[in-house]
């Protein structure tokens, strides 16, 4: 039955593929110049795999906006959203246009959902343009918990790892789920005793508030207002070093605190497979001409972001690691596929 | 003193007349979005943010809101009129406004609605004021236990939903269960009925489920008795104005429910839905002749309707006070704050008192705007009825594509809503209630969800369901609510056959 389902499938794919290149070749694939230098011939369309407002809409919105108006690119540039699967439903419809001005926005998620059995696309049908940013995890606790670092917390968490209730907003073995594990396996607790519950619309945070969970995984931005209201405190974060502002720069890291491990929420921009290489320069230089522009920079200071340039090359290869090492750990907790 | 200061300068944003300009664009287009049928708040607040872009973070904020609770105050109107709710809060309101709408009421049926929306919507902005930020423990004192409680308490309405046949209607809350676990299951990350359809993986939203077996079923069932003469009622308005009776018989429900409506709106992932279910069952339960509902009951039009507005402010109170969105539609409004550069927490309060107090303050205006607003529009409103027939049915299946493409973007969603119509038609044949279905969807899944956080956090032990006072009781009246009618239907059914054995 799967069998039958995935040839119907498959079936409507190649014939979407069929219809989608039957129109590229009427609007053209963009225009290559004498010297191989590729130019877009119509207006670029990034794609939000996600409804809009989260993380990867503004992103996107955030890119495209700097990018008409400091006219990096002549076309104009228009955000799509695609929402549906975790992103599942945006991969779709890039790997099926398969069209050069098609590009999309992706994160950690691009990982975790094949990882998971999710999505039969994994980063490797598509083509890494270039990261642009780099955010982190924080982990916090009710302002009057016994814990007050995460040492004190691993240490009762390696005594009895069922003893502490984890709340996220992502789906286990996605991200709020699996910073949490990659940071606790490092500092020496049984990863596959930790109980996580994964709560939307606001209801991880208030979980946490009133005692029905003990820690809230999340994105730092997410804790500044409830620390700054002193409601939780922030047991530590996944950077490599302190970050800035006025509040996070108090967040202790998980490295400070002996534990040697990090993990970054980054954030970038990928193509459809096997992409013309003078395509990709054309937008590796578009991505680096706005990562350092001033209004981006002002962006990542609002967002709480880091910089984190990649071009395709290295994308390419930090991906294959973080595939690498997150699917270890997938598997050791029974989630992997 | 610094609430009263606070509130002063709420007041003197709302009423500057840049204030009252900004409410009236608000809540002129969140009505008037609100009416399309398959428009609801969410699709009203995404399409205003980029106009909020470099405004007065106030003036827009006191919009934004307009919109939202605009949008809520004009979806009954699509509920009644067409039968095609688009949003959840107004599924309710169906159920007996369609019927009077029938009934050649329609103008009626608008006028209550408008009328308890404005008493929800006022009643509930003076809660809000005056206990805004103390509730915010309120907000948050909801765990997972209680949440599932609290659904489980709005299942029980299956049984009062249905019409004829108990059967019927649990075969067609069970599909509802069913369709409600299609998707990536939350607490496992499991795929779940998807067939590997990626357009499956995020569910199937409330949209296609409520546009398909309420407006389409009902377009069906239309074309097919279009030679049916005691339909041709439906093009009359009625009259509109309301009689001392009727306003007596509303006064009970307003009353109760713009309490009992923004108590549950302050529960974040509760709100405007499932105020309305519960008003409408509490209302049905304690009334004297509660056969009239579903046929047409004022009261029936009233209590949801109270009760939607009433949970709308309510959801302001998690929103503002705390920072934590209650809803996908707060949510969207939450981008909006986060667009503006303000942080909607603990401390909006004393960071931002303008922001804070202005909205609340607006919203008296607001409410009134829209009652002034809504009641002479409505005889033109309800002219959307002598819209000749074959024309009327067309529109409402052109809107009803366009809001269920508008949420997605996905032509899959269309091929679902035409499934779900079609179900609905054969459920209506078939005389199997579609209300049932519906709750059964929209309260399952959360219920589903609860349960499992609830057991997760406990490490399997089902007694944390019953170890806090709330949850147990809200469990007993639970139970009551079935015990109670069985017992006393044995004790009728006793009296009778004792009468007629005499």
């Amino acid at each position: 039955m799967k069998k039958l389902w995935m040839l119907a499938a498959l079936l409507l794919l190649v014939l979407t593929a069929a219809c989608g290149g039957g129109e590229q070749s009427s609007s053209g694939d963009g225009e290559s110049s004498e010297d191989g230098n590729w130019q877009p011939d119509k207006n670029i369309e990034i794609v939000a795999p996600s409804g809009a407002g989260g993380g990867w809409d503004t992103t996107a919105r955030s890119v495209g906006k700097i990018m008409e108006d400091e006219e990096i690119v002549e076309q104009s540039v228009g955000v799509v959203n695609k929402p549906g699967g975790g992103g599942a439903v945006g991969w779709s419809y890039i790997n099926s246009t398969n069209d050069p001005h098609n590009i999309f926005v992706s994160s950690p998620p691009l990982i975790f959902v094949p990882l998971n059995g999710q999505s039969d696309l994994t980063y490797e049908d598509f083509t890494p343009l270039s990261n642009m940013i780099a955010d982190y995890g924080a982990f916090a606790v009710a302002k009057d918990a016994k814990w007050d670092n995460l040492n004190e917390l691993f240490e009762d968490m390696k005594e009895d790892p069922s003893s502490v209730t984890v709340v996220g907003a992502s789906s286990p073995g996605s991200m709020d789920h699996m910073q949490f594990v990659k940071i606790a396996k490092a500092a020496g607790v049984d990863i596959k005793g930790i109980k996580y519950v994964s709560a939307q619309d606001g209801g991880a945070l208030t979980q946490v508030l009133n005692g029905s969970a003990d820690v809230y995984s999340t994105g730092v931005a997410e804790t500044i207002e409830q620390v700054r209201a002193d409601k939780i405190k922030v047991l530590g974060v996944t950077s490599e070093e302190r970050l800035d502002g006025e509040v996070l720069s108090q967040f202790p890291t998980a490295k400070e605190q002996g534990i040697d491990a990090t993990f970054v929420n980054w954030r970038g921009f990928f193509g459809p497979k096997d992409m013309d290489e003078s395509a990709v320069t054309y937008y590796e230089e578009k991505f680096k001409a706005v990562s350092e522009t001033e209004e981006f920079a002002n962006i990542r200071d609002q967002y709480g972001w880091d910089e984190m340039y990649m071009d395709s090359e290295e994308y390419q290869k930090f991906l294959k690691e973080q595939t690498d090492e997150l699917g270890t750990l997938l598997e050791e907790l029974g989630l992997g596929q | 003193m610094g609430a009263l200061d606070g509130l002063m300068q709420g007041f003197q944003v709302a009423f500057s007349l840049q204030g009252i300009l900004f409410v009236l664009i608000g809540v002129v287009t969140g009505t008037l979005i609100g009416m399309m049928p398959g428009l609801g708040p969410i699709s009203a607040i995404a399409i205003m943010i980029p106009v909020t872009y470099g405004m007065n973070p106030s003036s827009a904020l006191v919009m934004m809101a307009g919109v939202y609770y605009g949008a809520v105050f004009g979806g009954s109107t699509s509920s009644i009129l067409l039968n095609a709710p688009g949003i959840s809060g107004t599924v309710a309101t169906s159920f007996d406004g369609y019927p009077m709408a029938q009934r050649g009421e329609a103008g009626k049926a608008l006028a209550i609605a408008a009328i308890s929306s404005f008493v929800g919507g006022t009643v509930s902005v003076v809660l809000l004021m005056l206990f805004a930020p103390a509730l915010a423990q309120v907000a948050v004192s909801f765990g997972p236990p209680q949440y599932f409680a609290l659904m489980f308490l709005g299942l029980t309405a299956i049984s009062s939903l249905s019409e004829g046949s108990t059967v019927k209607a649990l075969i067609s809350a069970t599909v509802g269960f069913m369709v409600a676990t299609i998707g990536i299951d939350a607490q496992t990350g499991t795929n779940r009925f998807t067939f590997n359809n990626p357009n499956l993986m995020e569910g199937v939203d409330f949209l296609v489920i409520a546009l398909g077996l309420f407006a389409l079923a009902e377009v069906c069932f239309l074309v097919k008795n279009r030679k049916d003469q005691s339909l041709s009622k439906q093009g009359d308005i009625g009259n509109l104005r309301l009689s001392k009776q009727d306003f007596k018989e509303m006064k009970g429900p307003m009353t109760r429910q713009s309490f009992l409506g923004f108590v549950l709106g302050v529960l974040p992932g509760a709100g405007a839905t499932i105020a309305s279910f519960i008003g409408y069952i509490t209302e049905k339960r304690i009334a004297k002749k509660p056969e009239e509902f579903g046929k047409g009951s004022i009261k029936g039009v009233a209590a949801p309707e109270t009760a939607n507005n009433a949970a709308t402010s309510g959801a302001f109170v998690p929103l503002l006070s705390l920072g934590i969105p209650g809803s996908g539609t707060t949510a969207v409004m939450l981008g909006a704050f986060l667009v503006l550069d303000i942080q909607p927490g603990p401390l909006l309060v004393t960071d931002r008192p303008e922001v804070f107090w202005g909205i609340i303050a607006s919203m008296y205006i607001g409410n009134v705007f829209l009652l002034i607003l809504n009641l002479p529009l409505i005889p033109y409103i309800a002219k959307i009825l002598k819209i000749s027939r074959p024309m009327l049915i067309s529109l409402v299946i052109i809107f009803s594509l366009i809001g269920v493409y508008s949420i997605s973007f996905s032509t899959f969603d269309l091929y679902l809503l035409l499934l779900f119509g079609l179900l609905g038609y054969l459920m209506r044949l078939f005389s199997f209630p579609a209300a049932p279905f519906i709750l059964a969807f929209i309260l399952g899944g959360m219920m589903e969800q609860a349960f499992r956080q609830a057991l997760t956090a406990s490490g399997g032990s089902l007694m944390v369901l019953i170890e806090d006072p709330v949850s147990i009781a809200l469990l007993s009246i639970s139970v009551l609510s079935f015990i109670v009618p069985i017992i006393r239907n044995r004790v009728r059914q006793r009296a009778d056959h004792e009468g007629t054995e005499q």
